[in-house]
């Protein structure tokens, strides 16, 4: 059997572990290639899981049945709830990881996931035969044969890393790059970029002066991200935070001739959304300082990530910067940081299930569709996963949408409106941001996993149970409050006492009252679970606004429904305009909604378009009758 | 539930009869609002019948036909109302604007065919048909619409964009970065918040588009005593309805008289003379002139050309300069003492009245927005007012709500005003954030 799969993941990434998981647990054989098997689930720049929008990716991958999540509670070393004081939406968790440890618990997940093999070995062919992926060659010669195959190749395609004058054509961290496999994509006919990002150097604890620094201790009480995980996540140990100041500045400014982003060395396109230290006193010439975290790689290392310092300047310009700032001027760098150049997919290749368009069977997924992040590279994995899984039992693709998650804001403002800088999930980017809460992650997603297949039954009936749990607390919402019950809490917090009595659900509807006032009110509310609570709360705080939210929801709802086929000729459609029809083939939307969305589609076009799709149903219709009326006739 | 839209069926124009359509769940109950007929009420309307009654526009009322289809035996598949007046402007965006104001909005190019389809209504001869109509360019004509509006009024809209734009960067970009954006910037964001919502509320009671066909333009005469002011009012008018003597000081208040301009009413306004000293009464008149020159949409400075400039003169000038104004040199007939002007009268014998009407016409820029499409204007004027309400609102829950609601105000706002000009709602909101903050690790 060794040779014949279902399916090939390239790279074990965070894109490529979450697809070849998946893929395995759909019931597919599945071969999982590596460059090196120490690179699996590699954290290759900062070392945490979570934050803005991206702690809801992850909430929302466990609640499919993904397994970062799981595999981050238990590597986690420090946790936080950032924005807790910015409205529920936006709760996002944060959660500083052992980086080995995640690679060597992520590794062991997958060696111990039935029906997937794991090996060592560099991609440098896709087979592909009459339009239908066939396999995989490796540099070694070998092939292995398979239907479907997903791309996730992160950054390692034909890398280069740029420290200064310093260039060398190899992988991050010193781990090899992928050499053959851009020939092999090019030769098939996609559209290949460059793009670009970096990394801060990293520093020996023993060499930090902490006591100049600001503590950053983790938070206690936090929910988990995963569904799975039971009792306490590890949270003991500090970050701190620094500043650069008027003399790091100068060091960098004095030295920009030598600076790789700057004097033509790099020719990527860098991200906006992390920026190197460099491109910040460039940029913002008038701040006076840059905020500068120093977190723990891990529990069981001295190194410590400089969280803010992302840089590719020369190693001497980089220990001069890092001397002058408080805290660190006796600091010894142990990794130089450095920028990376890589190939990556023009995502416009792809559709909304992540397959590529002009392949079936080859799906993309991760850092080589023009995204960055951990997180936005197991969203993405796991799409692509599922999707090669149903490709394979001739299912149809699955497709998230927009007001149902993050991975749909993220997936479609990929393959819709396409990117031309390293792509970062941001809260900003969601119209219905409200709705997506980490709170509800399960509540939208969990049953559509359970359908797809890829929610075990111990995941099902913990949402079952949450389910349950929240029918059980808006009864007891439903119970009345004497006005000397509510007195003390009211009067607390400013909020006027009623004169009659008055229901939990109101207390909740109060402006300056939440959970934690009914609580202290009934503390019969404080058995229920964290996740459960504040999700009743929640919705029930701010219907209003979610309310307003669902209508506009409903609306763009009608158009989702209104499905387009990839075979459709755009430029034959007379009436839309030239440009909106170029985009249109471009893109090949598979709604109206996806189609409204492309940057220079407009409304007309759009009725234009489905003027146009009416009367082709009509000339259908009219053609299935006549061949209805032929056979008659026979 | 799906928002009821109303627009005119036929073209905007002089053809004899104006169809104007409601589509929605409410459309049987705003027409009930404005429709009487014997027989007719909301609940006894027959479908499909015509009723004769009268349509109430509020300021006036027109006999009118009006029809209910029953959903979803209608065009859209929705229920449908339709009014069948006397043909006209005023008539027809009277009563279009009367709908407005009871609850429908104004449809966008193309409304109707999409709900018609998305409702499976349409049926191949129709989508042919109305294909041909719908030119892809209809919303690069909405823009132009917009553009050509231009003056105040799409200066004030894109103040109130860039406005929601800062106030909608600072919330995203603080729930993005909440840990390298620690300043309070709630004040920020308030003042934003509170100048868009004084320039919505400015925009939307001092639409001049609006009051230009409602009420009329308004034209004010200002210069010193005896400089002919009431003559030339008397030319524009082509009547004796200000008392014109030599004695300075004889207009003592302000005396307001119309004309019609491009079929557009010029409500002018004849000031008392200014100067120092007079009697009380005559000082009263002088701070209400003041006031009228405030409020004015054109000023016409008026000077005399038989006496020299004085101080007084050039004083006045400076008051009035900021307003939109001519300069009329009168008295050209007894011209002595020359000085810069946009146009020389002789008031009393109607010499170069017709230019100086053909000269405020092109100031009032009358043509140009009587051309906008009406439809075009209603869409702006209710996208400023919703515009408004979501800004109340965000201002209103600023204390009680998180940044993540008062956001969705905000950008319902903005949304509103991006409609009229076709821009990317959140792509411009990420990338107001990068240019503003310094942010990302």
């Amino acid at each position: 059997m060794n040779g014949e799969y279902d399916a090939i993941v390239i790279g074990a990434g965070h894109a490529g572990a979450e697809a070849a998981h998946v893929l395995a647990k759909t019931g597919k054989k599945t071969l999982l290639l590596s460059l090196s098997l120490e690179a699996v689930a590699f954290m290759a720049c900062n070392p945490n899981v979570g934050g803005t929008a991206k702690g809801h990716l992850v909430k929302e991958v466990d609640a499919l049945g993904g397994i970062m999540g799981e595999i981050a509670d238990k590597a986690t070393i420090q946790r936080r709830m950032l924005n807790a004081g910015n409205g529920p939406a936006v709760h996002s968790l944060r959660a500083q990881v052992d980086k080995n440890l995640y690679h060597r618990l992520m590794k062991r997940a997958l060696e111990r996931t039935a029906g997937l093999d794991i090996t060592e070995a560099e991609a440098s062919e896709i087979l592909v035969e009459n339009g239908e992926v066939a396999g995989v060659r490796t540099a070694l010669g070998k092939v292995y044969r398979a239907r479907a195959v997903v791309l996730a190749t992160g950054v390692y395609l034909d890398a280069r890393i740029i420290t200064g004058e310093y260039v060398r054509a190899t992988g991050p961290a010193g781990f090899m790059k992928s050499s053959a496999l851009t020939g092999s994509l090019l030769a098939l006919g996609l559209d290949i970029r460059r793009f670009k990002t970096g990394t801060p150097m990293r520093i020996l604890s023993s060499s930090i002066d902490y006591s100049v620094m600001e503590v950053q201790p983790g938070e206690e009480g936090l929910p988990a991200f995963s569904m799975l995980t039971e009792g306490n996540v590890r949270n003991d140990m500090n970050c701190w935070l620094t500043y650069t100041n008027a003399r790091t500045h100068k060091i960098i400014l004095d030295n920009l001739d030598r600076a790789p982003m700057y004097n033509g060395e790099i020719s990527g396109v860098g991200p906006r959304y992390c920026p190197s230290i460099e491109t910040k006193v460039v940029r913002f010439a008038d701040k006076e300082r840059h905020q500068v975290f120093i977190e723990p790689e891990g529990a069981d290392t001295e190194e410590m990530y400089a969280q803010g310092l992302s840089t590719s300047l020369p190693y001497d310009v980089q220990e001069e910067m890092v001397h002058s700032i408080r805290g660190l001027e006796n600091a010894k760098i142990t990794r130089y940081g450095y920028a990376i150049e890589y190939d990556c997919l023009n995502p416009l290749e792809l559709n909304a299930a992540l397959g590529v368009k002009k392949y079936k069977g080859l799906y993309s997924a991760g850092q080589i569709n023009g995204s960055s992040g951990y997180e936005e590279a197991a969203a993405q994995g796991l799409v692509a996963g599922i999707n090669a899984s149903r490709y394979l039992d001739g299912k149809e693709p699955f497709v998230m949408r927009r007001d149902e998650s993050y991975i749909g804001v993220l997936i479609d403002d990929l393959v819709t409106k396409g990117t031309e800088e390293p792509y970062r999930m941001m809260t900003s980017r969601a119209e219905y941001r409200l709705h997506l809460r980490q709170d509800n992650a399960d509540l939208r997603l969990t049953a559509i996993g359970r359908e797809l297949g890829t929610v075990d039954d111990e995941r099902y009936s913990k949402y079952l149970k949450k389910v349950a749990e929240i029918e059980d607390i808006r009864k007891a919402l439903k119970r009345r409050y004497k006005p000397e019950e509510v007195e003390e809490v009211f009067t607390a917090k400013g909020e006027s006492v009623p004169k009659t009595s008055i229901s939990g659900e109101e207390i909740l509807r109060r402006g300056r009252l939440n959970g934690s006032d009914l609580i202290a009110v009934d503390n019969e509310f404080d058995k229920y679970s964290y996740d459960a609570f504040f999700n009743v709360a929640t919705e029930i705080k701010y219907e209003g606004y979610l309310v307003k939210e669902q209508r506009t929801i409903r609306e763009a709802q009608r158009m989702e429904e209104k499905a387009l086929t990839p075979d459709i000729d755009y430029s034959k459609i007379d009436g839309i305009r030239l440009e909106a029809r170029q985009k249109l083939d471009a893109v090949k939307p598979l709604t109206v909604a996806q189609a409204a969305r492309i940057s220079g589609v407009n409304s007309a076009d759009i009725t234009v378009l489905l003027l146009w799709l009416r009367k082709r149903e009509a000339a259908k219709a009219a053609g299935a009758k006549k061949a209805a009326d032929g056979k008659d006739g026979e | 539930m799906k928002d009821t839209i109303v627009a005119p069926a036929t073209a905007s124009g002089t053809a004899a009869v104006g169809i104007i359509r409601l589509s929605g769940e409410e459309a049987l109950a705003i027409a009930a609002k404005v429709f009487t007929a014997k027989g007719w009420s909301a609940a006894s309307a027959e479908p499909y019948k015509m009723y004769l009654g009268k349509a109430d526009a509020g300021k006036f009322a027109d006999r009118a036909f009006c029809m209910y289809c029953k959903a979803p035996k209608s065009y859209t598949g929705e229920d449908v109302v339709e009014f069948h007046l006397h043909g006209g402007k005023v008539i027809t965006e009277g009563l279009l604007r009367r709908l407005v104001a009871l609850g429908a909005r104004p449809a966008l190019p193309g409304e109707f065919t999409k709900r018609a389809y998305l409702n499976g209504k349409l049926d191949l001869a129709e989508a042919e048909g109305i294909e041909d109509m719908i030119t892809a360019g209809s919303e690069a004509e909405a823009m132009q619409a917009y553009r050509m509006m231009g003056g105040e009024v799409s200066r004030g809209v894109e103040r109130v964009k860039e406005l929601l734009l800062e106030a909608a960067a600072n919330i995203d970009a603080v729930l993005d970065y909440p840990e390298e954006l620690t300043e309070d910037n709630a004040p920020l964001i308030r003042a934003a918040l509170t100048r868009a919502k004084k320039e919505l509320d400015d925009l939307y009671e001092g639409s001049k588009n609006r009051r230009l066909l409602k009420e009329g333009a308004s034209l004010v005469l200002a210069g010193l005593t005896n400089v002919g002011k009431s003559s030339l009012m008397n030319a524009l008018l082509k009547d004796d309805r200000a008392i014109v003597t030599d004695v300075a000081g004889t207009t003592r208040d302000v005396l307001r008289e119309s004309f019609e301009l491009e079929g557009v009413s010029v409500n002018v306004s004849d000031t008392a003379g200014i100067r120092d000293g007079g009697d009380e009464v005559e000082k009263i008149g002088i701070s209400r002139a003041e006031r009228a020159i405030e409020g004015a949409d054109l000023v016409l400075f008026v000077t005399d050309l038989s006496v020299p400039e004085s101080a007084e003169e050039r004083a006045l000038y400076e008051k009035i300069k900021h307003k939109k104004h001519i300069r009329v040199a009168n008295k050209g007939d007894v011209a002595r003492y020359p000085r810069e002007a946009d146009i020389v009268t002789e008031a009393k014998t109607g010499g170069n009245i017709d230019e100086l009407t053909a000269l405020i016409s092109e100031k009032l820029e009358l043509k140009k927005r009587l051309e906008t499409p009406i439809l075009t204007r209603e869409r702006q004027i209710y996208a400023v007012k919703a515009a408004a309400e979501h800004v109340e609102a965000a201002l209103e829950a600023m204390d009680e709500t998180g940044l993540d609601c008062l956001a969705v105000d905000v950008k319902a706002a903005w949304a509103e005003l991006c409609a009229l000009t076709g821009e990317d709602v959140a792509e411009s909101v990420v990338d107001e954030i990068f240019s503003r903050f310094c942010v990302g690790k």
